[in-house]
């Protein structure tokens, strides 16, 4: 059949020739036996209605010769493009809208179909052996004559092309080319025909590489998943791991310095025990030597009357009679004063009693920390055995520097060797010196130490709390005067209060603000504390954060003049009168020329999505700047702004997506009341949708190098709303 | 009805088919072009209807627009028949004045129900895009038979323009590109329409897009529309798209109207927009 098409068009033969060489698309070559077909059908036409003309005998020379034309333009045509829609050529317009109407309609052959049948089945089935020899068309050397063409069309190395000049039969002869699936390896093609493969399930080579394909990229998603989750989770672990850390440090401090002062205690009852022991040694010996001494006389006198006594027996009779009269009444009185030879003082020491109940109830309250910021508990220690009757402990505020104003002192007068000081100012220090007194008078006073006092809990700016899917970032004042050391903040979910003992906390925070990741969907309560050398502060009061969509406020500090922002930090209004400009100063935090206000996103990437409700007549704008875009220009007017214009005028809504001054063409027909505002840091896209529509209406590609805050402009008196904390709705998930 | 597969080639890891059948509306037989996205293997998908410009084939759309990887991600079986029928040509259809001119006849039936001779026995594309045709994808497609939606180029953005302005409800979204939105008052409506529909002219209005606006009853269509700002027959008039967008307006029907600068009426300009076409569309048949 095909020969006799052949015969009856003798540019069949040469013709498809051409086509190989001009053709320079993507096609595979079994594509392109597909389109043989028809265009050898509107090549017959041609031909046909050069014969029908001439059988016709048109008169109209003009015709002919035109036709003529149209045919090798046709043929150009047709060899440079594979293009049926005439619409496309109507640039060209003359050749081919007249050339078909000469056409007469050409009955199509049933052996078309039958033609295209074959051709598809050598299309599909190309590693099957059969139809090879296939005559018509010569596939083999059809294929052969393809493959060279691509070479030189494609202009290649032939060495790439080597292969592709055997015969296809060897070719398949040699390589693996489908695989068997019940056996699961690659085998030929002949082998599934003719060996053990004969009953097996066979599938394309390529398809099986693409599903083993499948396989594997599923596990390395897979893979790449739990990769994610156990960073996370380690992340999460190192966090615990600090606080632990910090736990432990304080229970160690506390520990340490309730045993200490058991300890001093401890050593202050000894000092006083061994003392008044001391003390009763004394008085023993000191009646025991009163006693020795007043003996000692005794025998001194009794001795010196006995020497007397022998001296008189010496003496003549007269002389003696005399003295022993004297001597008799001398001894007679010595004689009857008693002596007392009852010892004064017993040697044996009573049994001490050791009373340690204040020893106990300080292990008792061993458990209570003492750190606040208005109080401190000072202890001292004595060295030396002086009787001590009280202690007087001095205080007052250290002076940094200005010798002039002298700060008040404050005493304490207490019998133990420890004290807790109370009403003291946070986050302050102070020095305390202690004296000793006694009868005698007061001791000198001992050195100086240095107390601090920890700080008082800061405040949570709650109205400036911002926060997104993933993270929240908190400011606060740090409630004292003089700066502290550090930060910390605690947080913890709300869902669970009871299962959640634990508290996530992100310690060594040097400035007052932070940004923490949080888990998108759920309730955060947070807390802050400041920490110096004194300890840390109680628990500032909580902020409760949801991480459900973006959270922002109106920027006062950006907004224009002639806008009010309401309390909420939500609404923005301008109003009828115009309201003198205020002299502002040089810093250009305020929008001058648009009569716009930025709002405060937080500086996370990711994607954001916010609601503004305007009104119908409203003219404003509404979108995105970088924080430094000039608040002298109108937004959308320069490079660091992109925003979607509304202007409501005689009737008509004009709708404008403007940066850098330029707009696309758009129309839109109903105007939206509620404008969804979806920013996409990832996929650097900012997109517009009407929400009560679920219609998108126009998306701009930005570049952001930096963070973006969202802006409203108020074109003409009226208010705008924004919405905040709304999940992205499912509409706009596709985009 | 019995279909003849007539190829299959897998693309985006579907497969693009045509088709060919015997048509009852159009008494002849009619190829059409149907892609399975990979998600047809597991379950039904959605359906979306192409109908293509003037003197176009299945052929055109399926090899040209390159819109194969979006509805391969977004799931969706796209289907294109052929405008252009060849059997236009056949059962003595040897219509005097069918090959006279390439805007009228073969490769432009305007989606009509034709009801002047000679036309009105195979010129019947409205019933065969409304009716058969689905009918028959349901039948024989693993489609969704609730969630159906239509688009088109030039004569076929009319084409999908008015099916879902006269069948509120059956498509979930129309969009277009370059549609003819008001053939009553263009050179080529009112040369098709005169021949097809004969001198009412007010049988012509039900099936002008702006027209049928103006009385859509029903429920909420969400309209995209994209054009050429460069484009010949725009600035020919044959387009009126302005006609189009104002109806709409007064009418409250959503519409997104793009005037692309420097575009033409080609099918590069379809490649160029289509993903987000299809992207439209996937937004309400995968709701």
């Amino acid at each position: 059949m095909e020969e006799e098409s052949g015969e009856e068009l003798g540019l069949d033969r040469s013709t498809p020739k051409d086509f190989h060489f001009y053709h320079m698309d993507l096609y595979d070559s079994e594509d392109r036996l597909h389109l043989f077909p028809e265009e050898n059908t509107r090549m017959r036409k041609v031909v046909q209605a050069e014969m029908a003309n001439e059988s016709r005998g048109a008169g109209d020379g003009k015709a002919q010769r035109d036709l003529q034309e149209e045919v090798d333009e046709l043929v150009h045509l047709y060899g440079l493009e594979d293009d049926h829609e005439l619409g496309d050529e109507f640039v060209d317009e003359n050749i081919p809208r007249t050339g078909v109407s000469e056409y007469p309609p050409y009955m199509m052959k049933r052996r078309d179909p039958a033609r295209e049948q074959r051709d598809w089945r050598l299309s599909g089935e190309a590693a099957e052996a059969e139809d090879l020899g296939f005559g018509g068309w010569g596939s083999a050397g059809q294929c052969q004559d393809l493959r060279e063409a691509y070479r030189y069309t494609h202009g290649r190395a032939s060495e790439e092309y080597e292969c592709y000049v055997i015969p296809e039969e060897e070719d398949e002869e040699e390589a693996a080319d489908v695989f068997c699936v019940t056996c699961k390896t690659p085998i030929r093609a002949f082998q599934k025909v003719f060996d053990e493969h004969k009953e097996h399930e066979v599938i394309p080579l390529n398809e099986a590489l693409e599903s083993a394909k499948d396989e594997i990229h599923k596990n390395m998603y897979k893979l790449e998943k739990q990769i994610i989750e156990m960073e996370n989770f380690a992340n999460h672990l190192e966090e615990v791991f600090i606080t632990v850390e910090e736990n432990f440090g304080k229970q160690e401090q506390n520990f340490e310095s309730h045993y200490n002062e058991i300890l001093e205690t401890l050593a202050q009852k000894y000092e006083e025990k061994i003392q008044a022991l001391g003390e009763k040694k004394k008085e023993k010996l000191e009646a025991l030597y009163g006693q020795l001494v007043s003996c000692g006389e005794n025998l001194d006198t009794c001795k010196e009357l006995m020497e007397t006594i022998e001296e008189m027996c010496h003496e003549e009779k007269v002389d003696f009679i005399k003295d022993a009269v004297a001597m008799a009444d001398r001894l007679g009185k010595f004689l009857k004063t008693k002596t007392d030879v009852e010892i004064s003082a017993q040697p044996e020491f009573e049994d001490q009693t050791l009373d340690f109940s204040d020893v106990e109830q300080l292990m008792g309250s061993i458990n209570t920390i003492p750190a606040t910021g208005s109080s401190v508990r000072v202890c001292w220690s004595l060295y030396s055995d002086d009787t001590v009757e009280s202690y007087q402990l001095s205080y007052r505020p250290v002076q940094d520097s200005s010798p002039g104003t002298d700060q008040a002192e404050f005493t304490v007068t207490v019998k133990e060797t420890y004290c807790s000081v109370t009403n003291l100012v946070p986050n302050t220090q102070y020095e305390f010196w202690v004296t000793a007194h006694n009868r005698a008078g007061p001791s000198p006073s001992s050195e100086r130490a240095v107390y601090m006092t920890a700080p008082s809990p800061p405040i949570i700016k709650t109205k400036e709390i911002r926060s997104c899917e993933e993270a929240v970032l908190i400011c606060w004042e740090s409630g004292n005067l003089n700066p502290v050391d550090s930060y910390t903040v605690e947080l913890t979910q709300a869902e669970s209060p009871e299962a959640s003992g634990v508290t996530e906390s992100v310690v060594g925070i040097p400035t007052c603000e932070s940004v923490v990741q949080l888990q998108p969907g759920r309730s955060y309560i947070i807390y802050v504390r400041a920490l110096n050398m004194g300890g840390p502060s109680v628990r500032s009061e909580p902020a409760t954060v949801h991480t459900i969509g973006s959270y922002f406020r109106l920027n006062k500090d950006t907004c224009h003049p002639w806008l009010t922002i309401s309390e909420d930090g939500l609404t923005a209004v301008r109003s009828e009168r115009r309201t003198p400009a205020r002299e502002l100063s040089p810093s250009d935090t305020h929008f001058t020329r648009c009569v716009a206000v930025m709002g405060n996103l937080i500086p996370v990437r990711g994607h954001h999505y916010w609601e503004v409700e305007v009104d119908e007549h409203l003219d404003y704008r509404v979108g995105v700047a970088f924080a430094d875009v000039r608040k002298q220009e109108d937004l959308g007017a320069n490079c660091l702004s992109w925003c979607m214009r509304h202007t409501f005028a005689s009737s008509r809504h004009k709708y404008e997506f403007l940066h850098n001054r330029t707009t696309p063409d758009i129309r839109i027909t109903v105007p939206p009341k509620k404008i969804g505002i979806l920013l996409d840091y990832e996929h650097s896209k900012l997109s517009f949708f009407n929400v009560d529509l679920s219609q998108h209406l126009y998306t701009f590609s930005c570049q952001l190098h930096e963070f973006v805050h969202p802006c409203f402009s108020l074109e003409k008196p009226g208010c705008l709303k924004v919405h905040n904390g709304i999940s992205m709705p499912k509409h706009v998930t596709f985009y | 009805m019995a279909l003849k597969q007539i190829s299959s080639n897998k693309c985006f890891g579907g497969l693009q088919k045509v088709f060919e059948h015997d048509s009852v509306e159009l008494n002849c037989k009619m190829k059409f072009a149907v892609y399975l996205p990979p998600k047809a293997e597991t379950g039904k998908c959605p359906a979306l209807y192409w109908l293509s410009g003037l003197t176009c084939t299945e052929q055109n759309f399926i090899s040209k627009s390159g819109y194969h990887q979006s509805a391969s991600e977004h799931g969706l079986v796209v289907i294109a028949p052929d405008t252009s029928p060849h059997c236009f040509l056949i059962g003595g259809c040897n219509i005097k004045g069918e090959d006279e001119s390439w805007d009228f006849g073969t490769g432009a039936g305007f989606y009509v129900d034709a009801t002047e001779d000679p036309w009105k026995t195979n010129y019947r594309m409205y019933s065969y895009v409304t009716e058969e045709l689905p009918q028959l994808i349901n039948a024989n497609f693993p489609v969704d038979p609730q969630r159906m939606s239509i688009f088109g180029h030039s004569m076929g953005g009319h084409g999908a323009l008015i099916c879902a302005l006269k069948n509120p409800g059956k498509y979930k979204s129309v969009s277009a590109f370059a549609p003819i939105c008001n053939p009553v008052l263009c050179p080529w409506g009112k040369k098709a329409f005169s021949g097809y529909l004969g001198t009412d002219q007010s049988k012509w209005k039900a099936y002008d897009a702006t027209h049928l606006v103006k009385s859509y009853p029903g429920s909420q269509l969400d309209i995209l529309i994209d054009q050429g700002k460069d484009d010949q027959f725009l600035l020919d008039g044959q387009l009126l798209p302005d006609n189009f967008i104002a109806a709409c307006t007064e009418k409250k029907i959503p519409v997104v109207f793009r005037l692309q600068e420097g575009y033409d009426h080609s099918y590069y300009f379809i490649a160029t927009f289509i993903t987000d076409h299809i992207r439209h569309h996937a937004k309400y048949l995968n709701a």
